[in-house]
């Protein structure tokens, strides 16, 4: 990805935060391109009736429906595709498996899911999906044969491995087959684990059978999506490297049979052609969207005013639940400034917390477009805690120089070091000031004026001295966030840990725990750091998942979760919370664990929680289709020019 | 040291010897390292002692910290002093006719005249002036004399006179996305200008001059792959060479100059071997040689201060180059961003183009001036340096 | 040496010097992290397998495990053999990313040429025939302009100008136009006009003042008397001359701007050449495609660099083929 520097303020890091988290295989970011606001998404439906629909009446049919993409793909690849843009390039023609509507309701597309217990999943495919010749109709076994012999396998790495991992599959029909959790997961669709896009059998059998990892990412029918057949609104009929893709009508689109769906499938889509335009200049991309060359584009929030008095262009603005905030080192190699790391003092993040004016930040920053975030869910999630249960740090009365002054002291308390203030600075042991830095993507120009709001807040309020540095993504990523080289625990031949070393034990409060399985983003105790020393950081947001907040498992289950770059050991006991919302039986089960779950995180502040910017997008006057919620572009496939 | 005929004992005159020996210091010597020597002091210091971020004028209660590139750029500073103001002023005959000779071009008056004050304003400005700070409610003033709609900045500081917000005295060049002073951007953006112009100037002289001079008087195989190596350094994809670095190593300033400096000085070697070559065929030299006088001496008195004044020339038309340089690297999203150059200055301001040119104009007319200046002064110094030389370098 | 000698030996050469980058390049990468060994290990790590053998395994199917002099002789191999490799970021094989950037700079690399060779010298000499008139100041201040406005700063003002204020030529560049249509040379317009500016400079000045000499030489004097038109006499006694010592100017400029101004022009236009097909390469550690463009410039460069040295030699006598 390259957008990094070439689209100043748009607001994706180097290695875009969504494609990021995907390509570690935590999200089908794929799944996640409606919000986008570049459009994505797909149509619904799960019966199967000839409900007509073919007399192709004029409605409104514009010719084409141009969107802007800032970054050119890497690979339509469907099983190597880790990028946000191309999944949306990829979706205009093959559909997913399922959607979620503006309700947050399941949708099926390609197969409808059902469960009693969580445990066993039953996928029924929808009859009727064809690929193009000579691969025939799509059964459950092409699925069951992509998850076994592809996601499941060793040598194929494919982006969604990690979603199969542990899940017995079966074919039990021709149109349906049977999936078995390790353990039960009433919200297994919102976490878009079992997302997939069909694949046929037939063109995955022989890099299969030569394990050719290198030839199926390289092979032309999956590049070119040729074997789309009637699975998606259009028909890709180029894929220009630089230029973007264009697809024309697909007059067979499986959906304009369903009658489960809102009518306006039925005459789905409602232009002859569609175009994804890589524009990389963020100014152009503006350009193209006043001129009418494309149909919608992302809005920097500074200008979405000036595109509201705009007569052709309406504006959008779309919640997301994708953060700001800031990462702070509890490793041992963080806080730089002095012995004694504060950051791992919850009251220490919380004066961080109290120290910045979150209405400030997003007043100036993000021109007001964007919430403010207190714990680790978006307002708009069914599992946000009551406002009264969380502390709601960095407003009103509990934003301040006092108030985090006043937290700062108790962190100070709890270190053995002697840290203080002296007049207005934060001192260390031996008298000098607090230094930190604080790094922030180079080239964002929106992450960059945080940094320097953060910078600004904390000098204020805390008497800390922080550097501003900009940093390339990758380069964080590699050399400061992620650590690849760690420490193993010895396994036999079965894979059962025997044996592991020191270094990979630590106690946390109070009980010994061990790594068993690090991984790069969590590569150990605290004592296992990256090579680079580090304190703060805002280059990657993170998703918070309120579908299926049980998902961000990965980030707080215990001290040692997939995901814990910072070295966050949770105060409360997390694992209890996360295995009681896992055994819910009922909603209200899981919604009492979860609460509770985000209202302690609220308070422990593992990250230090900023805001949540909104999407501004910016479409065509007339564009009948977008709405102003997380789903939107779930039903692209229906949207349309009214009369 | 290769030296063409071995010296003769009884050839050797002592007494010229002692008087001009190498260990002969002129004053410009002396006053050279009289200065030089606590900023190396003030150096090892602030590398072994000082903490990471801690000044480096600490231990005098002063908030300065000095990075490597500001050592740097004192040091260079210095040079210039020693050995190009003060002989100017020890030579005051010699000085006139040179002013007389460069008064003639009006136009490289006026850009020494400009690049005075960038110098003076890069040097005083930050001393002055405080650093520009965040302020992000008053972002996208417009300048002075001018006004854009009201929607535009956050909130207007000046007044706003039927819908549209009008620029104050107080930013005369309006501010940035970031509510940061443009016009004092700009002054904190010429001593870095200055600091790229002294510092790679310096490098390039001393390697240019250095493999120049040897490879001319070496002679023989040794000048054969010294300059077959200046030509691979010649053909050196600099730019490409940089953002590989870059990308694979992450770089700062610092890095900047030393990458491009170090594969800037191919056609100074060049040029200064050909010149050496010739002064050597001059007769004086032939005389000092037969007095004994040996190649050490020869080139360090005759042949570098003959080549010296022509290379001015040649270092003064280098320097735009590197400004553009670092302007482009900025412009591309991947220079050092904590620098405030003005390249950063218009990267910063190229994505508000339409609605806020002057973030980017400003800096990009001041760059362009520049430019501008350093080539009028080359051109005119070339001129009047080498008055039989054509004004070929435009 | 002969001249015959001399060319061999000076191709030669071009040869070994486009070896040596070609090495140093090979070496930072084989030095640098790769991104693709440490996503297996991350990949292998979540799915509970062993990182460590995943990166093992990522590093046996990359060839990585080979020692470095196999994997230079390897590499070297390619890049003799035109096998580029795949490129990650692009999705096809890294020759045909090259080649299909390679149409599009040139689609203004040759207008930009052409319009330089031709329209330098001649302002040059007219400039030097009304010397010190308003047409030689003008002319003078407008190569002193192009010279020192930075191209992509030029770049970006003018597209403000004519492309978002009066909406005459296209802000997004397209790729479908026809090369040959009326689009396309609007479209290329700008990007050829900035180009222009900043390489014709150095051109009119070294004509002007080359050609300035011959302006009052005795065959001109006598041309003139003898009643030969002032443009034929132009043309056969001052352009003819002038040209040899422009024609060496002329592959550096246009050497140094292809390899730096280029890609920011194209960045600043959106033309998906070779310039930005190399910055993106970087951007995302494409490290076949950033080897493979790396190559095509060095390229370039030295066989630049062999022209100008070779021109040099044919069109100046003076200059012995011993003395280089």
């Amino acid at each position: 990805m390259s957008r990094r520097g070439m689209n100043d303020s748009d607001d994706s890091p180097h290695v875009g935060r969504r494609q990021w988290l995907s390509a570690l295989g935590l999200a089908g970011a794929v799944t996640l391109a409606g919000c986008s606001g570049d459009g994505g998404g797909g149509g619904g439906g799960d019966g199967n009736s000839s409900n007509g629909g073919g007399s192709s009446g004029d409605l409104g049919q514009e010719e084409v429906y141009a969107t802007a993409a800032a970054a050119s793909f890497s690979t339509l690849n469907p099983i190597y595709n880790s990028e946000d843009g191309a999944g949306d390039a990829i979706a205009r023609a093959l559909d997913l498996g399922y959607v979620f509507d503006e309700n947050n309701e399941y949708v099926p597309l390609l197969y409808d899911m059902s469960t009693e217990d969580g445990e066993v999943w039953t996928f029924d495919v929808r009859e009727g999906l064809e690929f193009s010749d000579p691969y025939g109709e799509v059964t459950a076994s092409d699925f069951v044969y992509l998850i076994q012999e592809i996601h499941q396998s060793s040598w194929a790495s494919s982006v969604n491995s990690t979603n199969w991992t542990g899940v017995e599959v079966e074919e039990t029909g021709e149109y349906e087959f049977q999936a078995t959790l390790e353990t039960p997961q009433l919200l297994w669709p919102e976490s878009f684990d079992p997302l997939l896009y069909p694949i046929p059998q037939e063109l995955l059998e022989p890099y299969v059978e030569e394990e050719d990892t290198e030839g199926l990412r390289q092979d032309e029918e999956l590049l070119e999506l040729q074997f789309s057949g009637n699975l998606g609104p259009y028909v890709l009929d180029e894929w220009q490297r630089d230029g973007g893709t264009r697809y024309s009508r697909n007059d067979d689109y499986y959906l304009r049979d369903a009658d489960d769906l809102p009518d306006a499938f039925n005459e789905a889509p409602y232009f002859e052609a569609a175009e994804v335009q890589v524009i990389g200049e963020q100014a152009s991309r503006l350009g193209a969207l006043e001129t009418g060359e494309v149909d919608s584009a992302a809005i920097p929030p500074n200008q979405v005013e000036s595109y509201r008095n705009n007569d052709e262009i309406y504006v959008n603005r779309i919640p997301q639940p994708y953060n700001e905030k800031i990462s702070v080192n509890m490793r041992d190699n963080g806080w730089t400034t002095g012995p004694g790391n504060m950051f791992r003092h919850v009251p220490f993040r919380q004066a961080m917390a109290a120290a910045i004016d979150k209405e400030g930040l997003i007043e100036g920053v993000f021109r007001d477009f964007a919430q403010t975030h207190f714990t680790w869910q978006p307002r708009f999630s069914n599992f946000y805690p009551p406002e009264e249960d969380i502390p709601q740090f960095g407003v009103g009365d509990s934003y301040g120089s006092e108030v985090a002054r006043g937290l700062a002291e108790d962190a100070f308390a709890e270190s053995e070091y002697d840290y203080r203030f002296d007049g207005e600075t934060m001192v260390d042991p031996d008298g000098n000031q607090v230094q930190l830095s604080l790094y922030h993507s180079a080239g964002q120009n929106t992450e960059q004026l945080m940094a320097d709001f953060i910078a600004q807040e904390l000098g204020d309020n805390l008497g800390m001295d922080v550097t501003v540095e900009a940093i390339d993504g990758t380069r964080f990523n590699n050399e400061y966030w992620q650590q690849t080289d760690y420490p193993t625990p010895e396994t036999n031949e079965e894979g059962e840990v025997t044996n592991v070393p020191d270094e990979l034990v630590d106690t946390v409060n109070g009980e010994e725990v061990e790594w068993t399985q690090p991984t790069a983003t969590n590569p150990g105790p605290r004592n296992v750091t990256s090579n680079q020393e580090w304190d703060m950081s805002v280059v990657f947001g993170l998703n918070t998942y309120p579908r299926n907040p049980l998902t961000n498992n990965v980030f707080f289950e215990g001290a040692n979760p997939l995901y814990n770059p910072v070295g966050y050991y949770p105060g409360f006991d997390a694992e209890q919370l996360f295995q009681s919302a896992r055994e819910a039986t009922t909603q209200e089960e899981l919604a009492d664990a979860l609460i509770e779950l985000f209202a302690n995180l609220a308070e422990e502040q593992p990250y230090i929680m900023l805001a949540f910017p909104d999407d501004t997008v910016g479409y065509r006057e007339g564009l009948e289709g977008p709405i102003e919620n997380f789903s939107n572009g779930w039903d692209l496939a229906a949207w349309r020019y009214g009369e | 040291m290769a030296t063409e005929s071995p010296e003769q004992f009884d050839q050797v005159d002592w007494n010229d010897l002692s008087r001009s020996g190498r260990f002969d210091l002129s004053i410009n010597s002396i006053g050279m390292l009289v200065t030089a020597l606590p900023l190396a002091l003030l150096g090892v210091y602030d590398w072994r002692f000082v903490g990471d971020r801690t000044a480096t004028f600490e231990f005098v209660g002063l908030d300065r910290t000095l990075e490597t590139v500001d050592f740097l750029f004192i040091f260079t500073l210095l040079l210039a002093f020693w050995y190009l103001v003060l002989p100017l002023y020890q030579n005051p005959r010699r000085t006139r006719y040179y002013w007389k000779e460069f008064k003639r071009n009006r136009p490289a008056v006026v850009s020494l005249g400009w690049l005075g004050i960038v110098f003076v304003g890069g040097i005083v400005g930050p001393l002055v002036m405080n650093a520009p700070q965040q302020e992000l409610l008053i972002a996208y003033q417009p300048p002075v004399f001018t006004s854009v709609v009201d929607t535009t900045p956050a909130t207007c500081v000046g007044e706003v006179i039927n819908g549209r917000c009008h620029g104050t005295w107080q930013h005369p060049l309006g501010t940035t996305n970031a509510g940061r002073d443009v016009f004092t951007m700009i002054v904190y953006g010429m001593t870095i200008s200055m600091q790229i112009a002294f510092i790679t100037t310096t490098i390039v002289a001393t390697v240019g001059i250095t493999f120049g001079t040897l490879s001319a008087y070496a002679g023989g195989w040794v000048d054969e792959i010294m300059m077959r190596f200046t030509d691979i350094i010649l053909s050196f994809p600099t730019f490409l060479m940089f953002l590989l670095i870059l990308y694979i190593y992450g770089a700062g300033l610092g890095m900047f100059i030393v990458v491009f400096s170090l594969f800037a000085w191919g056609g100074t070697a060049r040029y200064v071997r050909s010149k050496s070559l010739s002064i050597s065929e001059e007769e004086f030299i032939k005389s000092s040689r037969i007095s004994g006088a040996s190649t050490y001496q020869v080139i360090r008195g005759h042949v570098v201060p003959n080549v010296a004044s022509s290379i001015i020339t040649q270092l003064t038309l280098l320097i735009p180059g590197f400004l553009l340089y670092e302007a482009q690297l900025a412009f591309l999203g991947i220079g050092d961003s904590t620098v405030p150059s003005w390249g950063q200055l218009i990267a910063a301001g190229r994505s508000d183009l339409s609605f806020a040119p002057w973030i980017v104009l400003a800096p990009g007319i001041v760059l362009f001036l520049t430019i501008l200046a350093f080539n009028f002064l080359g051109d005119a110094l070339l001129d009047a340096l080498n008055p039989e030389a054509e004004a070929e370098n435009a | 040496m002969g001249f015959g000698r001399y060319v061999t030996a000076r191709v030669l050469w071009a040869g070994v010097v486009s070896l040596v980058i070609t090495t140093i390049t090979f070496l930072l990468l084989s030095a640098a992290p790769n991104p693709d060994v440490q996503q297996a290990t991350t990949q292998a790590a979540l799915q509970g397998g062993d990182p460590a053998a995943a990166a093992e395994r990522a590093r046996e199917l990359r060839g990585l495990d080979e020692p470095l002099y196999v994997r230079y002789f390897d590499f070297i191999q390619g890049v003799y053999t035109l096998d580029w490799g795949w490129s990650s970021s692009r999705s096809q094989p890294v020759l045909e990313a090259v080649v299909g950037a390679l149409y599009y700079t040139a689609q203004y690399s040759i207008p930009w040429t052409i319009l330089t060779v031709i329209l330098g010298p001649l302002v040059g000499v007219y400039s030097a025939a009304n010397m010190y008139s308003w047409r030689d100041h003008a002319a003078t201040g407008f190569a002193f302009f192009g010279y020192a406005i930075p191209n992509f700063f030029f770049g970006i003002i003018l597209l403000l100008i004519f492309g978002v204020w009066l909406e005459v030529i296209p802000v997004v560049y397209n790729t479908d136009v026809a090369v040959f249509s009326v689009e396309n040379v609007v479209q290329l317009a700008i990007p050829v006009f900035v180009l222009v500016t900043g390489s014709i400079g150095a051109l009119m000045r070294v004509s002007r003042n080359e050609s300035a000499e011959f302006q009052n030489s005795d065959f001109m004097k006598t041309a003139k008397a003898k009643g030969v038109s002032p443009l034929r006499a132009y043309a056969y006694h001052v352009m003819r001359p002038t040209l040899v010592p422009v024609s060496t100017t002329l592959v550096g400029q246009l050497l140094a701007l292809f390899l730096g101004s280029s890609l920011l022009v194209e960045v600043v236009f959106g033309i998906p050449g070779l310039g930005r097909l190399t910055f993106e390469a970087l951007l995302s550690q494409d490290t076949n495609l950033v080897l493979g463009t790396t190559l095509f410039f060095t390229f370039v460069a030295v066989v630049g660099n062999l022209i100008e040295d070779l021109v040099f030699t044919v069109l100046d006598p003076r200059i012995s083929y011993d003395d280089r």
